[in-house]
Protein backbone atom coordinates (compact mmCIF):
# COMPACT_ATOMS: atom_id res chain seq x y z
CA UNK A 1 0.00 0.00 0.00
CA UNK A 2 2.88 2.37 0.72
CA UNK A 3 5.16 1.97 -2.28
CA UNK A 4 6.73 4.70 -3.67
CA UNK A 5 4.75 6.11 -6.95
CA UNK A 6 7.74 5.42 -8.58
CA UNK A 7 7.59 6.59 -12.46
CA UNK A 8 3.82 6.09 -12.74
CA UNK A 9 2.01 9.25 -12.52
CA UNK A 10 -0.24 8.72 -15.18
CA UNK A 11 -3.56 7.08 -15.18
CA UNK A 12 -5.34 4.14 -13.50
CA UNK A 13 -1.99 2.45 -11.82
CA UNK A 14 -1.58 6.35 -9.45
CA UNK A 15 -4.88 6.47 -9.23
CA UNK A 16 -5.59 3.11 -7.71
CA UNK A 17 -1.98 3.47 -5.80
CA UNK A 18 -2.60 7.14 -4.58
CA UNK A 19 -0.76 7.84 -1.57
CA UNK A 20 -1.86 9.87 1.65
CA UNK A 21 -2.15 13.43 1.31
CA UNK A 22 -1.46 13.40 -2.70
CA UNK A 23 -3.82 14.61 -5.26
CA UNK A 24 -4.38 13.40 -8.85
CA UNK A 25 -5.57 15.49 -11.95
CA UNK A 26 -9.04 13.84 -13.64
CA UNK A 27 -8.99 14.97 -16.86
CA UNK A 28 -10.53 13.61 -20.35
CA UNK A 29 -8.12 11.32 -22.38
CA UNK A 30 -6.80 12.12 -25.69
CA UNK A 31 -9.78 9.30 -27.09
CA UNK A 32 -12.54 10.30 -25.08
CA UNK A 33 -15.71 9.57 -26.75
CA UNK A 34 -18.70 7.61 -26.81
CA UNK A 35 -16.25 4.82 -27.07
CA UNK A 36 -18.90 2.23 -28.33
CA UNK A 37 -15.99 -0.42 -28.62
CA UNK A 38 -15.30 -0.60 -25.32
CA UNK A 39 -17.52 -2.67 -23.28
CA UNK A 40 -17.21 -3.38 -19.27
CA UNK A 41 -18.51 -7.42 -18.47
CA UNK A 42 -19.11 -8.40 -14.71
CA UNK A 43 -18.42 -11.55 -13.90
CA UNK A 44 -17.72 -14.36 -10.99
CA UNK A 45 -14.30 -14.39 -10.07
CA UNK A 46 -14.16 -18.52 -10.89
CA UNK A 47 -15.06 -17.02 -14.60
CA UNK A 48 -12.32 -14.21 -15.11
CA UNK A 49 -9.01 -16.91 -15.59
CA UNK A 50 -11.17 -18.94 -18.30
CA UNK A 51 -11.60 -15.08 -19.98
CA UNK A 52 -8.04 -13.72 -19.26
CA UNK A 53 -6.89 -17.42 -20.72
CA UNK A 54 -8.70 -16.99 -23.85
CA UNK A 55 -11.37 -20.07 -22.95
CA UNK A 56 -14.94 -18.33 -23.54
CA UNK A 57 -16.78 -17.65 -26.58
CA UNK A 58 -19.74 -15.51 -27.80
CA UNK A 59 -22.58 -17.38 -29.49
CA UNK A 60 -25.74 -16.80 -31.08
CA UNK A 61 -27.24 -15.93 -34.64
CA UNK A 62 -27.58 -11.57 -35.15
CA UNK A 63 -31.07 -12.43 -34.16
CA UNK A 64 -30.91 -13.57 -30.96
CA UNK A 65 -29.75 -12.65 -27.43
CA UNK A 66 -25.60 -13.50 -27.71
CA UNK A 67 -24.83 -16.07 -24.96
CA UNK A 68 -21.45 -16.53 -23.42
CA UNK A 69 -20.31 -20.19 -23.28
CA UNK A 70 -17.15 -21.70 -21.31
CA UNK A 71 -16.06 -25.12 -21.90
CA UNK A 72 -18.61 -26.54 -20.24
CA UNK A 73 -21.54 -24.08 -19.39
CA UNK A 74 -23.82 -21.18 -20.71
CA UNK A 75 -24.59 -17.67 -19.72
CA UNK A 76 -26.72 -15.34 -20.82
CA UNK A 77 -25.53 -11.81 -21.31
CA UNK A 78 -27.87 -8.92 -19.96
CA UNK A 79 -27.10 -5.30 -19.95
CA UNK A 80 -27.82 -3.37 -16.64
CA UNK A 81 -27.78 0.39 -17.31
CA UNK A 82 -26.75 3.31 -14.22
CA UNK A 83 -28.05 6.45 -13.92
CA UNK A 84 -24.43 7.22 -12.19
CA UNK A 85 -21.63 8.54 -14.04
CA UNK A 86 -19.14 6.30 -14.21
CA UNK A 87 -15.78 7.04 -15.05
CA UNK A 88 -13.36 4.25 -17.00
CA UNK A 89 -10.04 5.27 -16.87
CA UNK A 90 -7.30 2.81 -18.66
CA UNK A 91 -3.60 2.54 -17.48
CA UNK A 92 -1.10 5.05 -18.63
CA UNK A 93 0.40 3.54 -21.56
CA UNK A 94 -3.29 2.06 -23.05
CA UNK A 95 -3.35 2.96 -26.97
CA UNK A 96 0.01 3.80 -26.22
CA UNK A 97 -0.12 7.06 -28.40
CA UNK A 98 1.64 10.10 -26.93
CA UNK A 99 0.59 12.16 -29.19
CA UNK A 100 -1.68 14.73 -27.39
CA UNK A 101 0.37 18.07 -27.20
CA UNK A 102 1.50 18.37 -23.63
CA UNK A 103 3.15 15.56 -22.56
CA UNK A 104 6.66 17.53 -23.33
CA UNK A 105 6.13 19.51 -20.00
CA UNK A 106 6.61 17.78 -16.62
CA UNK A 107 3.61 18.23 -14.93
CA UNK A 108 3.11 19.09 -11.46
CA UNK A 109 0.23 17.19 -10.10
CA UNK A 110 -0.31 13.24 -11.58
CA UNK A 111 -3.19 12.69 -13.79
CA UNK A 112 -5.52 9.77 -14.92
CA UNK A 113 -7.64 10.01 -17.75
CA UNK A 114 -11.35 9.45 -18.69
CA UNK A 115 -11.82 7.22 -21.57
CA UNK A 116 -15.49 6.61 -21.56
CA UNK A 117 -18.76 7.58 -19.35
CA UNK A 118 -19.96 3.90 -18.92
CA UNK A 119 -24.22 3.97 -19.42
CA UNK A 120 -24.10 0.33 -17.54
CA UNK A 121 -22.02 -2.80 -17.93
CA UNK A 122 -22.98 -6.85 -18.92
CA UNK A 123 -24.26 -9.08 -16.88
CA UNK A 124 -23.84 -12.68 -16.72
CA UNK A 125 -26.12 -15.47 -15.18
CA UNK A 126 -25.74 -19.00 -15.92
CA UNK A 127 -28.79 -20.59 -18.26
CA UNK A 128 -29.08 -24.07 -19.72
CA UNK A 129 -27.98 -24.72 -23.51
CA UNK A 130 -30.80 -23.94 -26.27
CA UNK A 131 -30.46 -26.68 -27.19
CA UNK A 132 -34.00 -27.37 -28.76
CA UNK A 133 -32.56 -25.87 -32.14
CA UNK A 134 -29.61 -28.56 -32.98
CA UNK A 135 -32.58 -30.62 -33.20
CA UNK A 136 -34.96 -28.97 -35.08
CA UNK A 137 -32.02 -28.30 -37.66
CA UNK A 138 -30.50 -31.58 -37.43
CA UNK A 139 -34.13 -33.19 -38.29
CA UNK A 140 -34.44 -31.32 -41.40
CA UNK A 141 -32.31 -33.71 -42.96
CA UNK A 142 -32.46 -37.19 -41.49
CA UNK A 143 -29.99 -40.08 -43.13
CA UNK A 144 -31.87 -42.94 -44.28
CA UNK A 145 -31.02 -45.40 -46.32
CA UNK A 146 -31.05 -44.07 -49.38
CA UNK A 147 -28.99 -41.70 -48.68
CA UNK A 148 -27.06 -41.66 -51.85
CA UNK A 149 -30.02 -40.60 -53.93
CA UNK A 150 -31.95 -37.97 -51.64
CA UNK A 151 -30.99 -34.51 -52.87
CA UNK A 152 -28.79 -32.69 -50.25
CA UNK A 153 -30.25 -30.49 -47.72
CA UNK A 154 -28.27 -28.57 -45.35
CA UNK A 155 -25.48 -30.62 -43.77
CA UNK A 156 -23.85 -29.58 -40.41
CA UNK A 157 -20.07 -29.71 -39.59
CA UNK A 158 -19.15 -29.05 -35.89
CA UNK A 159 -17.94 -25.96 -36.54
CA UNK A 160 -21.31 -24.77 -38.38
CA UNK A 161 -23.12 -26.48 -34.99
CA UNK A 162 -20.91 -24.33 -32.26
CA UNK A 163 -21.88 -21.44 -34.47
CA UNK A 164 -25.60 -21.72 -34.15
CA UNK A 165 -26.02 -23.60 -31.47
CA UNK A 166 -26.32 -21.33 -27.93
CA UNK A 167 -24.23 -24.05 -26.06
CA UNK A 168 -21.46 -24.69 -24.91
CA UNK A 169 -18.93 -27.18 -26.13
CA UNK A 170 -19.33 -30.11 -23.46
CA UNK A 171 -23.32 -29.21 -23.60
CA UNK A 172 -23.16 -29.50 -27.37
CA UNK A 173 -21.60 -32.76 -27.26
CA UNK A 174 -23.86 -34.00 -24.88
CA UNK A 175 -27.15 -32.86 -26.75
CA UNK A 176 -25.45 -34.84 -30.11
CA UNK A 177 -25.41 -37.44 -27.90
CA UNK A 178 -28.79 -37.56 -26.46
CA UNK A 179 -29.92 -37.14 -29.82
CA UNK A 180 -28.43 -40.05 -31.22
CA UNK A 181 -26.34 -38.09 -33.44
CA UNK A 182 -23.24 -39.46 -35.35
CA UNK A 183 -20.72 -37.95 -38.01
CA UNK A 184 -20.74 -39.18 -41.03
CA UNK A 185 -18.30 -38.03 -43.61
CA UNK A 186 -17.64 -34.48 -41.04
CA UNK A 187 -21.17 -33.82 -40.64
CA UNK A 188 -23.23 -34.22 -37.93
CA UNK A 189 -26.63 -36.88 -38.55
CA UNK A 190 -29.59 -38.11 -36.92
CA UNK A 191 -30.38 -41.50 -38.70
CA UNK A 192 -33.88 -41.95 -39.58
CA UNK A 193 -35.66 -44.15 -37.21
CA UNK A 194 -36.63 -46.65 -40.11
CA UNK A 195 -33.11 -47.46 -41.28
CA UNK A 196 -32.22 -47.78 -37.76
CA UNK A 197 -35.07 -50.42 -37.33
CA UNK A 198 -33.19 -52.39 -40.29
CA UNK A 199 -30.29 -52.09 -39.12
CA UNK A 200 -31.06 -52.96 -35.20
CA UNK A 201 -33.28 -56.24 -37.09
CA UNK A 202 -30.94 -57.26 -38.89
CA UNK A 203 -28.32 -57.33 -36.40
CA UNK A 204 -30.97 -59.05 -34.42
CA UNK A 205 -31.33 -61.56 -37.00
CA UNK A 206 -27.99 -62.20 -37.35
CA UNK A 207 -27.13 -63.37 -33.34
CA UNK A 208 -29.50 -65.75 -34.22
CA UNK A 209 -28.40 -67.49 -37.26
CA UNK A 210 -24.44 -67.50 -35.68
CA UNK A 211 -25.57 -67.91 -32.28
CA UNK A 212 -24.09 -65.08 -30.83
CA UNK A 213 -24.69 -63.34 -27.45
CA UNK A 214 -26.60 -60.04 -27.21
CA UNK A 215 -24.14 -59.80 -24.00
CA UNK A 216 -21.22 -60.27 -25.76
CA UNK A 217 -21.14 -59.40 -29.41
CA UNK A 218 -17.75 -59.40 -31.02
CA UNK A 219 -17.42 -56.35 -32.77
CA UNK A 220 -15.73 -57.74 -35.60
CA UNK A 221 -17.70 -60.01 -36.60
CA UNK A 222 -20.79 -57.94 -36.35
CA UNK A 223 -19.42 -55.28 -38.38
CA UNK A 224 -17.96 -57.55 -41.18
CA UNK A 225 -21.35 -59.65 -41.18
CA UNK A 226 -23.48 -56.33 -41.28
CA UNK A 227 -21.09 -54.44 -44.12
CA UNK A 228 -21.63 -57.84 -46.12
CA UNK A 229 -25.42 -57.37 -45.73
CA UNK A 230 -24.62 -53.86 -47.17
CA UNK A 231 -24.54 -51.67 -43.93
CA UNK A 232 -21.69 -49.37 -44.07
CA UNK A 233 -19.43 -49.73 -41.44
CA UNK A 234 -20.30 -46.10 -39.65
CA UNK A 235 -23.88 -47.10 -39.14
CA UNK A 236 -23.20 -50.42 -38.06
CA UNK A 237 -20.87 -48.72 -35.05
CA UNK A 238 -23.48 -46.15 -34.74
CA UNK A 239 -26.27 -49.11 -34.12
CA UNK A 240 -24.38 -50.64 -31.24
CA UNK A 241 -23.69 -47.31 -29.58
CA UNK A 242 -27.19 -46.61 -29.91
CA UNK A 243 -28.90 -49.56 -28.49
CA UNK A 244 -25.95 -51.26 -26.77
CA UNK A 245 -22.52 -50.18 -24.71
CA UNK A 246 -18.91 -51.44 -25.47
CA UNK A 247 -17.95 -54.02 -22.74
CA UNK A 248 -14.83 -54.88 -23.09
CA UNK A 249 -11.79 -53.48 -25.04
CA UNK A 250 -9.64 -55.84 -26.78
CA UNK A 251 -6.76 -55.72 -29.08
CA UNK A 252 -8.43 -56.84 -32.21
CA UNK A 253 -11.63 -54.87 -31.80
CA UNK A 254 -14.33 -54.57 -28.83
CA UNK A 255 -16.88 -56.59 -27.34
CA UNK A 256 -20.58 -55.03 -26.55
CA UNK A 257 -23.37 -55.33 -24.72
CA UNK A 258 -27.06 -54.72 -25.95
CA UNK A 259 -29.03 -52.22 -23.56
CA UNK A 260 -32.24 -54.31 -23.02
CA UNK A 261 -33.89 -50.87 -22.30
CA UNK A 262 -33.26 -49.21 -25.34
CA UNK A 263 -33.57 -52.32 -27.36
CA UNK A 264 -37.29 -52.88 -25.80
CA UNK A 265 -38.02 -49.00 -25.73
CA UNK A 266 -37.19 -48.84 -29.59
CA UNK A 267 -40.03 -51.56 -30.63
CA UNK A 268 -42.43 -50.05 -28.27
CA UNK A 269 -41.38 -46.80 -30.31
CA UNK A 270 -42.09 -48.45 -33.61
CA UNK A 271 -45.58 -49.92 -32.56
CA UNK A 272 -46.90 -47.11 -31.45
CA UNK A 273 -45.59 -44.74 -34.60
CA UNK A 274 -48.72 -45.66 -36.17
CA UNK A 275 -51.37 -44.74 -32.91
CA UNK A 276 -52.15 -45.41 -29.81
CA UNK A 277 -53.12 -49.25 -28.73
CA UNK A 278 -55.23 -50.82 -26.26
CA UNK A 279 -52.76 -52.54 -23.45
CA UNK A 280 -53.27 -55.57 -24.65
CA UNK A 281 -52.80 -55.91 -28.45
CA UNK A 282 -49.79 -53.52 -27.67
CA UNK A 283 -47.79 -55.96 -25.26
CA UNK A 284 -48.64 -59.23 -27.46
CA UNK A 285 -46.96 -57.53 -30.34
CA UNK A 286 -44.39 -56.06 -28.29
CA UNK A 287 -43.12 -59.03 -26.85
CA UNK A 288 -43.45 -60.79 -29.36
CA UNK A 289 -40.44 -58.72 -31.26
CA UNK A 290 -37.82 -58.39 -28.62
CA UNK A 291 -35.31 -60.97 -28.41
CA UNK A 292 -35.23 -64.04 -26.49
CA UNK A 293 -32.36 -62.79 -24.04
CA UNK A 294 -33.98 -59.94 -23.38
CA UNK A 295 -36.56 -59.69 -20.10
CA UNK A 296 -38.58 -56.77 -21.44
CA UNK A 297 -40.86 -54.99 -18.67
CA UNK A 298 -43.51 -51.98 -19.12
CA UNK A 299 -41.19 -49.74 -16.36
CA UNK A 300 -38.83 -49.61 -19.17
CA UNK A 301 -41.31 -47.38 -21.27
CA UNK A 302 -41.04 -44.70 -18.30
CA UNK A 303 -41.08 -41.81 -20.30
CA UNK A 304 -41.27 -42.75 -23.34
CA UNK A 305 -45.80 -43.90 -23.27
CA UNK A 306 -48.51 -43.03 -21.58
CA UNK A 307 -51.11 -45.18 -20.37
CA UNK A 308 -54.69 -44.00 -19.90
CA UNK A 309 -57.91 -45.55 -19.01
CA UNK A 310 -61.00 -45.09 -21.39
CA UNK A 311 -64.03 -47.15 -20.20
CA UNK A 312 -62.94 -50.51 -18.73
CA UNK A 313 -60.01 -50.72 -21.65
CA UNK A 314 -56.56 -49.06 -21.41
CA UNK A 315 -55.00 -47.91 -24.07
CA UNK A 316 -50.94 -46.72 -24.76
CA UNK A 317 -50.14 -44.62 -26.70
CA UNK A 318 -46.46 -42.73 -27.71
CA UNK A 319 -45.17 -39.82 -25.92
CA UNK A 320 -41.25 -39.81 -25.22
CA UNK A 321 -39.52 -37.57 -23.45
CA UNK A 322 -37.17 -37.04 -26.23
CA UNK A 323 -39.35 -35.26 -27.98
CA UNK A 324 -40.36 -32.96 -25.86
CA UNK A 325 -38.69 -29.07 -25.78
CA UNK A 326 -36.19 -28.52 -23.10
CA UNK A 327 -37.17 -25.04 -21.96
CA UNK A 328 -39.65 -25.66 -19.12
CA UNK A 329 -42.77 -23.36 -19.89
CA UNK A 330 -43.39 -24.80 -23.19
CA UNK A 331 -42.86 -28.29 -21.52
CA UNK A 332 -45.19 -27.87 -19.48
CA UNK A 333 -47.58 -26.46 -22.00
CA UNK A 334 -46.99 -29.25 -23.93
CA UNK A 335 -47.31 -31.75 -21.27
CA UNK A 336 -50.90 -30.07 -20.00
CA UNK A 337 -52.28 -30.02 -23.58
CA UNK A 338 -51.36 -33.95 -23.50
CA UNK A 339 -53.06 -34.22 -20.01
CA UNK A 340 -54.91 -31.57 -18.23
CA UNK A 341 -54.02 -33.78 -14.60
CA UNK A 342 -50.87 -35.73 -13.76
CA UNK A 343 -50.03 -37.79 -11.27
CA UNK A 344 -46.64 -37.48 -9.83
CA UNK A 345 -45.44 -40.67 -10.91
CA UNK A 346 -46.38 -40.13 -14.22
CA UNK A 347 -45.43 -36.71 -14.57
CA UNK A 348 -41.86 -37.35 -13.13
CA UNK A 349 -40.22 -39.22 -16.16
CA UNK A 350 -41.19 -36.47 -18.43
CA UNK A 351 -39.72 -33.44 -16.27
CA UNK A 352 -36.56 -35.11 -14.68
CA UNK A 353 -34.46 -33.80 -17.11
CA UNK A 354 -35.45 -30.12 -17.33
CA UNK A 355 -32.53 -28.33 -16.37
CA UNK A 356 -32.87 -24.70 -15.40
CA UNK A 357 -29.57 -23.05 -13.46
CA UNK A 358 -30.93 -22.25 -9.73
CA UNK A 359 -34.33 -23.49 -9.97
CA UNK A 360 -35.15 -27.42 -7.97
CA UNK A 361 -37.74 -29.45 -9.59
CA UNK A 362 -39.77 -28.14 -6.71
CA UNK A 363 -39.48 -24.83 -7.27
CA UNK A 364 -40.37 -25.63 -11.24
CA UNK A 365 -43.00 -27.33 -10.37
CA UNK A 366 -44.39 -24.48 -7.78
CA UNK A 367 -43.59 -22.36 -11.23
CA UNK A 368 -45.56 -24.01 -13.78
CA UNK A 369 -48.29 -26.49 -11.80
CA UNK A 370 -50.96 -26.02 -9.60
CA UNK A 371 -50.97 -29.00 -6.86
CA UNK A 372 -54.31 -30.77 -5.66
CA UNK A 373 -55.44 -33.32 -2.93
CA UNK A 374 -58.70 -34.42 -3.44
CA UNK A 375 -58.43 -35.62 -0.28
CA UNK A 376 -55.90 -36.10 2.79
CA UNK A 377 -54.75 -39.91 2.07
CA UNK A 378 -55.35 -39.25 -2.24
CA UNK A 379 -51.90 -38.61 -4.45
CA UNK A 380 -51.30 -34.91 -5.11
CA UNK A 381 -52.36 -34.21 -8.91
CA UNK A 382 -50.27 -31.68 -10.76
CA UNK A 383 -52.33 -29.33 -13.16
CA UNK A 384 -51.91 -26.51 -15.40
CA UNK A 385 -51.42 -22.80 -13.78
CA UNK B 1 -22.11 -16.90 -35.51
CA UNK B 2 -19.02 -17.19 -32.58
CA UNK B 3 -17.01 -14.78 -31.34
CA UNK B 4 -13.88 -15.85 -29.77
CA UNK B 5 -12.99 -13.62 -26.61
CA UNK B 6 -9.35 -12.72 -26.36
CA UNK B 7 -6.93 -11.34 -24.26
CA UNK B 8 -3.90 -10.32 -26.70
CA UNK B 9 -2.02 -8.51 -23.71
CA UNK B 10 -1.28 -11.58 -21.80
CA UNK B 11 -3.88 -13.01 -19.23
CA UNK B 12 -1.31 -12.51 -15.99
CA UNK B 13 -0.27 -8.60 -17.74
CA UNK B 14 -3.85 -7.63 -18.24
CA UNK B 15 -3.11 -4.80 -16.44
CA UNK B 16 -5.91 -3.02 -13.88
CA UNK B 17 -8.28 -0.45 -14.68
CA UNK B 18 -10.05 2.04 -12.69
CA UNK B 19 -13.47 3.56 -12.25
CA UNK B 20 -14.72 6.62 -10.05
CA UNK B 21 -18.33 6.31 -9.60
CA UNK B 22 -20.60 9.87 -8.92
CA UNK B 23 -24.05 10.38 -8.89
CA UNK B 24 -25.80 12.37 -11.48
CA UNK B 25 -23.47 13.59 -14.46
CA UNK B 26 -20.75 16.50 -14.75
CA UNK B 27 -21.79 18.83 -17.49
CA UNK B 28 -19.50 20.36 -19.69
CA UNK B 29 -19.51 23.89 -20.15
CA UNK B 30 -20.81 24.74 -23.51
CA UNK B 31 -17.88 26.25 -24.99
CA UNK B 32 -15.71 23.28 -24.27
CA UNK B 33 -17.99 20.24 -25.37
CA UNK B 34 -16.33 20.36 -29.00
CA UNK B 35 -12.71 20.21 -27.51
CA UNK B 36 -12.57 17.57 -24.44
CA UNK B 37 -9.53 16.31 -25.20
CA UNK B 38 -7.37 16.38 -22.23
CA UNK B 39 -9.79 18.84 -20.55
CA UNK B 40 -9.46 18.63 -16.84
CA UNK B 41 -12.48 17.30 -14.97
CA UNK B 42 -11.72 17.82 -11.49
CA UNK B 43 -9.22 17.22 -8.72
CA UNK B 44 -9.14 14.00 -6.88
CA UNK B 45 -7.33 13.80 -3.32
CA UNK B 46 -6.50 11.14 -0.84
CA UNK B 47 -6.56 13.64 2.58
CA UNK B 48 -4.98 11.07 5.00
CA UNK B 49 -4.14 7.68 5.34
CA UNK B 50 -7.70 5.85 5.21
CA UNK B 51 -9.28 5.28 1.67
CA UNK B 52 -11.45 8.51 1.48
CA UNK B 53 -10.89 10.40 -1.01
CA UNK B 54 -12.62 14.18 -2.28
CA UNK B 55 -12.83 15.10 -5.70
CA UNK B 56 -13.61 18.83 -6.52
CA UNK B 57 -15.16 19.67 -9.87
CA UNK B 58 -15.65 23.31 -10.61
CA UNK B 59 -17.05 24.59 -7.32
CA UNK B 60 -18.43 21.66 -6.31
CA UNK B 61 -16.58 18.64 -3.96
CA UNK B 62 -17.58 15.15 -3.61
CA UNK B 63 -16.50 12.89 -1.03
CA UNK B 64 -16.38 9.08 -1.20
CA UNK B 65 -14.22 6.20 -0.69
CA UNK B 66 -12.26 3.06 -2.49
CA UNK B 67 -14.53 0.11 -2.47
CA UNK B 68 -13.53 -3.57 -4.22
CA UNK B 69 -15.79 -4.87 -6.29
CA UNK B 70 -17.92 -7.30 -5.50
CA UNK B 71 -17.40 -9.32 -8.51
CA UNK B 72 -14.42 -8.10 -10.73
CA UNK B 73 -15.39 -6.52 -13.96
CA UNK B 74 -13.38 -6.92 -17.16
CA UNK B 75 -13.24 -4.56 -20.30
CA UNK B 76 -13.85 -5.60 -23.65
CA UNK B 77 -12.76 -3.93 -26.65
CA UNK B 78 -14.34 -5.26 -30.08
CA UNK B 79 -11.76 -5.32 -33.30
CA UNK B 80 -14.05 -5.66 -36.25
CA UNK B 81 -11.80 -6.86 -39.25
CA UNK B 82 -13.05 -7.72 -42.60
CA UNK B 83 -12.79 -11.42 -43.46
CA UNK B 84 -10.53 -12.60 -46.71
CA UNK B 85 -12.02 -15.17 -47.46
CA UNK B 86 -15.56 -13.59 -47.06
CA UNK B 87 -16.39 -13.57 -50.99
CA UNK B 88 -15.92 -17.46 -50.80
CA UNK B 89 -18.37 -18.02 -48.03
CA UNK B 90 -21.59 -16.59 -48.83
CA UNK B 91 -23.30 -17.47 -46.19
CA UNK B 92 -21.62 -14.95 -44.25
CA UNK B 93 -20.56 -12.28 -46.70
CA UNK B 94 -22.65 -9.28 -45.38
CA UNK B 95 -20.67 -9.31 -42.26
CA UNK B 96 -17.42 -8.52 -41.08
CA UNK B 97 -15.89 -10.66 -38.52
CA UNK B 98 -15.85 -9.30 -34.66
CA UNK B 99 -13.56 -9.96 -31.67
CA UNK B 100 -13.52 -9.05 -28.58
CA UNK B 101 -10.24 -8.30 -27.08
CA UNK B 102 -9.75 -8.00 -22.88
CA UNK B 103 -8.19 -4.60 -22.08
CA UNK B 104 -8.16 -4.71 -19.03
CA UNK B 105 -9.39 -5.79 -15.58
CA UNK B 106 -11.27 -3.63 -13.20
CA UNK B 107 -11.23 -4.55 -9.11
CA UNK B 108 -11.81 -1.48 -7.16
CA UNK B 109 -13.98 1.88 -8.38
CA UNK B 110 -13.54 5.00 -6.07
CA UNK B 111 -17.25 5.80 -5.25
CA UNK B 112 -19.05 9.27 -4.46
CA UNK B 113 -22.37 8.73 -3.33
CA UNK B 114 -23.10 11.65 -1.80
CA UNK B 115 -24.56 14.84 -2.79
CA UNK B 116 -21.67 17.32 -3.63
CA UNK B 117 -21.26 20.45 -1.36
CA UNK B 118 -20.84 23.81 -3.03
CA UNK B 119 -17.77 25.13 -2.55
CA UNK B 120 -18.61 29.23 -2.06
CA UNK B 121 -17.87 31.56 -0.33
CA UNK B 122 -16.24 35.00 -0.81
CA UNK B 123 -12.97 35.06 -2.02
CA UNK B 124 -12.24 32.08 -4.13
CA UNK B 125 -11.69 28.75 -2.48
CA UNK B 126 -8.28 27.41 -2.49
CA UNK B 127 -9.08 24.54 -4.47
CA UNK B 128 -10.43 26.20 -7.35
CA UNK B 129 -6.98 27.77 -7.71
CA UNK B 130 -5.18 24.67 -7.24
CA UNK B 131 -6.97 23.85 -10.54
CA UNK B 132 -5.88 26.76 -12.07
CA UNK B 133 -2.37 26.26 -11.33
CA UNK B 134 -2.39 22.86 -12.05
CA UNK B 135 -4.09 22.66 -15.52
CA UNK B 136 -3.50 25.19 -18.50
CA UNK B 137 -7.20 24.49 -19.61
CA UNK B 138 -9.49 25.03 -16.58
CA UNK B 139 -13.13 24.99 -17.47
CA UNK B 140 -15.86 25.40 -14.98
CA UNK B 141 -17.98 22.49 -14.40
CA UNK B 142 -20.75 21.81 -12.48
CA UNK B 143 -21.70 18.56 -11.21
CA UNK B 144 -25.58 18.29 -11.80
CA UNK B 145 -26.47 16.15 -8.46
CA UNK B 146 -29.93 16.05 -10.22
CA UNK B 147 -31.05 12.93 -7.73
CA UNK B 148 -30.21 11.31 -4.55
CA UNK B 149 -30.29 7.92 -5.40
CA UNK B 150 -30.09 5.01 -2.10
CA UNK B 151 -27.99 2.70 -4.19
CA UNK B 152 -24.58 2.31 -3.41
Amino acid sequence: MMEQPHSCCKGAEVLLNLQPTSSVSIQYHPFFGPRDDLVLLELDEKLLSDVLYQRVTLRGQPDEDAVLCTKSKTYSVKFVGTSNSVFLIPPADYSTMHESGGENYKQQVPTASVIKVAPGNMELVEVAPRLDKLKSILSENLYSSDEASTAMGDLYKWDDLINKVQASDDELKAGLQALSAVEIDGYWRIVDEKYMDVILRMLLHNSVLNDWSLDSLVEDKVVSVLESDGFPCKLVYHCLNVYGSRVEEAMDGGVWRLDARRVCVHFARGILREGKRKMESFMEEWLRMIPEEMQPSFDMLEGEVLTEKLGVETWVRALSVSSLPTTPAERFSILFKERAKWEWKDLEPYIRDLNVPGLSSEALLLKYTRRSQPSIDAEPVFSAR
Amino acid sequence: MQIQVKCSCGAEKCPEWAIIELQGVVEVQPSFQHSLQNLQIGLLCRPSFQENYTFTVGYHELTGSKVALKKPMVVLKKIKYMDVEQQIDEATSSSSCVELDVVGVIRHKILFKTRPTALISGPQPTVKEKINAAVVKSPLMKVLAQLVREEV
